[in-house]
């Protein structure tokens, strides 16, 4: 398919003659063959093909280490020092497409989002070129052909614009070879070597490709005005008004322009993000988790506003994310890609729904639920290989339930399992199945020793709740080796009747009236929360960012001090033994010059208990005790996150505070650790509370559920009641942004 | 530390670093002048007075001679024991103050913060000269006292370094789990903060024994240094000026010794603290 689409595209006019609605067919705006990415230590993209049709969304799905973010910087040319790609990139462009086909809806499209007019083009265009006073037409062979106005300038030709103007007449239509009008000099006709390097790469990025990253805090020059930004990729007369009306376009107020990036919101920040990747009307946007860093309200407009402008302009997008719920709630295809291979394709509610490779059904099944909680998450046993260690076998094998020996024997191929839908897989009819075995939650990354090992004496382990609080309820701390969830239910009926008279019986930790405002800051980062947690229950703070909620867990375990209000402790433990935190960032999370074994053994002094306990910890997190003499680095983000809660159990603390504790890791690891932390929370009676942003996550661990915004508590109740029937207008707006799942 | 497979895979740490191995090579060899002075420069303070002044390659004189007669050569090989002592004990000195205090008042914030941020100021308004020039004159010249002076002079920078690393520290997730481990606050001082600001402080001592090199000099040269007649490179400038006419090398040699290992030192703490930075930061 990507070969005859994009030799169709390139040799001119049949294409996409009857391609206009079914993007599948329509003649390819970008063709990329065989791209392989590879640096000295091997590689890390191993041979893909990827088309995108006008107006297209193709979502790029996958975990850490897929390859999906090489793919994109081997795109756009900014590949990192030591990297090196390989393959064609073909980009016709939605004028030179437009020119082939017979109904110039690709233009017509493109004019008026660029005029930014509400209402849809005439389907028939008129000389669009002439009427628009600014002349900013597109291509040059395009513009002869519809017989616009000659300057291409705004196309960002850097340098290359003025004299191209000339071929801007009429009748030059039905000549093969446009490119050679609009790219005289840097474009090398319109087939890119993936290879190259240097200035080739300007006539690409901004006119043909448009980038959006992920983090608009650090993608904009904090020194630069926003507008200022946005007009870096604009050349010639009219800057202004242009920047003015790509602010409008953006949903942006004109002031902004006027504002430095730190003056903004995220959202905001990303929208002149947005804005400035059109700036030279790119005819693809490539965009690189680009909610990722967003509060779910605002992803959702972000969202809306990309899909909307993408309409406008007829432009191609391509969507990096590991979201696979949000692949599906945007994307026409889907891509998903596995330790540097593309393992399936096809169209989303094809992958979605019937999904042809166990993978991708797997990576679908991690993704927790919204709507209910799962007694034990699916996970997928193990981590992402890297792509350089994958021989000559499917790279899923080792983890896939299904995999049989041919599936070692050699790489399967892409095959086609039904129209424009295709899986790397030999057992395709495998990925609907579900898998016999429910993963064990304790289940290690290289698999087995702590299912087989004895648990730690539960007496033990499990004491510290049970003497410190005595009038816990025992049901909670009674621990349940097998992966049941009868103790999860148990105990959370009961403080769910707990809940029932406001507040549960035997509070384990109670907070009163908290407020602080940070320095310098003119709202109050918490403004009079209360909260309290009875032993042995997992209470969920949700909220976005600005809610107070890490605050909140700051000031519960001593890192912060409040201004006014009250924590009480209602154990008898002091110090380390009360409470100890798991934060969000694995990477950072250990201290990179000491052994695992060091850190852990440290805690363990800390707290006054004997340094053997060392591989007894690590078993409890699922790890082998020989992970004690390694380093953090040799460490996956999963396992140092095990390590994190490892070293935070060593006080056999009363309450485990998890700051965001799941929120970096790849959906898989992330469901291996709720499980895990699940477990954990049988076996030792542990009280948790997890703060999260995630409604989804709260959705799966906890009992009762506050809602946080703009510090204050706006809802509180059984996580079922407030997820499943928010009373409050935030909680509403909270669940009705996350990207639908159907 | 344990073999690490993986850290060989950064692909730019593979080549040669000639810079660093030649820099590191013309350190050593002053290195053992300092310590072989006697060995390999036993004439160095040898006068001949009815020789006096002769210039390059002269009567066996590769470098030729000052007004004393004394070999350029011998003499600038002697040298580098002050070239290189002073130096060395400024930069360990001033960083062993800049590190504690500067760990501390990072770390601990509040009062000793405060202090500590005045102090640096304080220093940082004396000028430099004036200040040697009037410790000289209360306490009496002299080499050491020089060094003293320097010591108390470099701390600053080295304390606001030292405490705007630990500063990044601080917050991170590690450091913040061994606070609420309740691990002692001297223990995540020197055991959990100071490894990791080891490239930043490794890079700025060797950077200190460059500019410390070229302060002494310039001291001695002023002749707030070394005493009259001791090989010392600075000096050798000082008591060369006069010689310009006669045998330019006296005061060329010293001068070029002065740069050569200034630079030398200077790019080798380049190197070193991108390689123990790459250690570092490496995940």
């Amino acid at each position: 398919m990507t070969s005859d689409g994009s030799a169709a595209a390139g040799d001119g006019p049949m294409a996409a003659v009857d391609g206009s609605t079914a993007a599948m067919v329509a003649a390819p705006m970008l063709a990329v063959r065989d791209l392989r990415v590879a640096s000295a230590s091997g590689t890390i993209v191993a041979g893909l093909d990827l088309t995108v049709a006008p107006g297209e969304t193709v979502a790029i799905v996958g975990e850490s280490g897929s390859g999906k973010s090489m793919t994109v910087k081997a795109l756009t040319g900014l590949l990192p020092e030591g990297v090196r790609a390989t393959g064609r990139m073909e980009l016709p462009g939605r004028a030179e497409l437009a020119q082939g086909s017979s109904g110039l809806s690709g233009r017509a499209g493109l004019v008026e989002g660029r005029s930014g007019q509400a209402g849809r083009a005439a389907p028939t265009e008129e000389p669009a070129g002439p009427s628009e006073p600014t002349g900013r037409s597109r291509h040059a062979g395009s513009s002869g052909h519809v017989g616009s106005s000659g300057h291409v300038g705004s196309s960002g030709h850097v340098g290359s614009s003025g004299h191209v103007g000339s071929s801007g007449h009429a009748g030059s239509s039905g000549h093969a070879g446009p490119f050679g009008h609009a790219g005289p000099a840097g474009r090398s006709g319109r087939e890119i070597d993936l290879a190259a390097q240097g200035t080739i790469w300007r006539d690409v990025r901004g006119s043909r490709i448009a980038l959006l990253l992920q983090d608009p805090f650090t993608s904009l020059s904090p020194v630069h005005r926003c507008g200022e930004q946005i007009g870096w990729a604009i050349s010639g007369r009219g800057r202004a008004e242009r920047v003015a009306r790509l602010l409008a376009e953006v949903g942006l107020p004109a002031d902004v322009a006027e504002k430095y990036p730190f003056q903004l919101s995220g959202g905001m920040r990303q929208r002149v993000a947005i804005a400035a990747g059109l700036a030279a009307d790119p005819d693809l946007l490539i965009a690189d988790e680009p909610t990722t860093a967003l509060d779910v309200t605002t992803q959702h407009e972000v969202l809306e506003l990309i899909a909307g402008l993408q309409r406008e302009r007829d432009m191609g997008l391509i969507l990096i994310t590991h979201d696979l719920r949000l692949a599906r709630s945007r994307a026409d295809r889907i891509m998903v890609m596995y330790a540097g291979r593309l393992v399936e394709e096809g169209p989303t509610a094809l992958v979605m729904d019937a999904p042809a490779h166990p993978y991708t059904a797997r990576l679908a099944a991690c993704d927790p639920p919204i709507t209910h909680r799962l007694p034990v998450l699916p996970t997928i046993p193990g981590s992402v290989p890297q792509p350089s260690s994958v021989g000559a076998e499917c790279a899923f094998a080792a983890r896939c339930a299904f995999a049989v020996d041919a599936c070692r024997m050699a790489e399967p191929a892409l095959a086609e399992v039904a129209e424009g839908h295709r899986a790397a897989c030999l057992r395709p009819e495998t990925a609907g199945l579900p898998v016999d075995v429910p993963p064990s939650p304790a289940e290690t990354v290289p698999p087995p020793p702590a299912v087989a090992v004895p648990l730690p004496p539960a007496a033990t382990v499990s004491s510290s709740p049970a003497e410190t609080v005595p009038s816990s309820p025992a049901e909670t701390v009674s621990p349940s080796p097998e992966h049941s969830g009868r103790g999860r239910e148990a105990a959370a009926s009961l403080f769910h009747a707990g809940e029932d008279q406001g507040i549960p019986a035997s509070p384990l930790l109670s907070v009163e009236g908290l407020a602080k405002t940070f320095p310098g800051s003119a709202v109050p980062a918490l403004d009079g929360v209360d909260l309290t947690i009875a032993a042995g229950e997992t209470v969920a703070v949700v909220g976005e960012s600005g809610s107070g909620k890490t605050t909140l867990a700051r000031c519960v375990v001593g890192l912060e001090r409040a201004d006014t209000g009250r924590i009480d402790f209602h154990g008898t433990a002091t110090g380390a033994r009360r409470v100890q935190i798991v934060f969000q960032d694995p990477y950072s999370a250990l201290n990179p010059g000491l052994t695992v074994g060091t850190s852990l053994a440290e805690a363990l002094r800390a707290a006054g208990r004997p340094k053997s306990e060392v591989g007894e910890l690590l078993e409890l997190v699922g790890l082998p005790a020989a992970y004690a003499r390694r380093r953090p680095r040799a460490l996956s983000g999963g396992e140092r996150q095990r390590v994190a809660i490892a070293r935070a159990l060593a006080p056999r603390a009363d309450l485990l505070v998890c700051d965001e504790s799941v929120s970096a890791l790849d959906v898989s690891v992330q469901a291996q650790v709720l499980n895990l932390l699940a477990d954990l929370r049988r076996r030792l009676g542990l009280t948790l509370l997890f703060i999260t942003h995630d409604l989804a996550v709260a959705r799966q661990i906890a009992d009762r559920v506050y809602v946080m915004h703009h510090g204050r508590v706006v809802e509180t109740g059984p996580v079922d009641s407030v997820l499943g029937a928010p009373a409050h207008e935030y909680t509403q707006r909270l669940l009705a942004s996350i990207p639908a799942a159907d | 530390m344990s073999p690490r497979p993986d850290s060989t895979a950064n692909g730019r740490s593979r080549r040669i670093p000639v810079v660093a191995i030649v820099s590191a090579a013309l350190l050593a060899f002053v290195a053992i002048c300092a310590l072989a002075q006697e060995i390999i420069a036993p004439k160095a303070l040898e006068q001949d007075i009815y020789l006096g002044v002769v210039g390059g390659g002269v009567d066996g004189h590769l470098f030729g001679t000052d007004q004393l007669g004394r070999d350029i050569l011998q003499l600038s090989l002697a040298g580098a024991r002050s070239a290189l002592a002073g130096p060395v004990v400024v930069a360990v000195g001033s960083m062993l103050i800049g590190f504690f205090l500067g760990t501390y008042a990072g770390y601990r914030g509040g009062i000793v913060d405060m202090l500590a941020g005045r102090y640096a100021d304080l220093l940082l308004a004396l000028p430099a000269v004036l200040l040697a020039i009037v410790v000289a004159g209360l306490v009496g010249r002299g080499y050491w006292v020089t060094v003293v002076v320097l010591i108390v002079l470099f701390s600053p920078s080295d304390v606001r370094l030292v405490r705007g690393a630990v500063i990044e520290q601080a917050p991170r997730p590690y450091i913040e789990s061994a606070r609420v481990l309740g691990i002692r606050p001297s223990r995540i001082m020197f055991r959990h903060i100071a490894p990791n600001i080891v490239p930043i402080v490794v890079a700025n001592l060797l950077l200190n024994v460059a500019f410390a090199l070229v302060a002494l000099s310039s001291l001695s040269y002023l002749g707030l240094g070394v005493p009259p007649g001791a090989p010392d490179w600075g000096r050798q400038l000082a008591d060369g000026r006069q010689l310009l006419g006669d045998n330019p090398l006296a005061a060329v040699v010293p001068g070029v010794l002065i740069i050569l290992t200034a630079t030398a030192v200077n790019l080798l703490g380049d190197w070193l603290s991108d390689l123990l930075d790459r250690r570092v930061v490496a995940r």
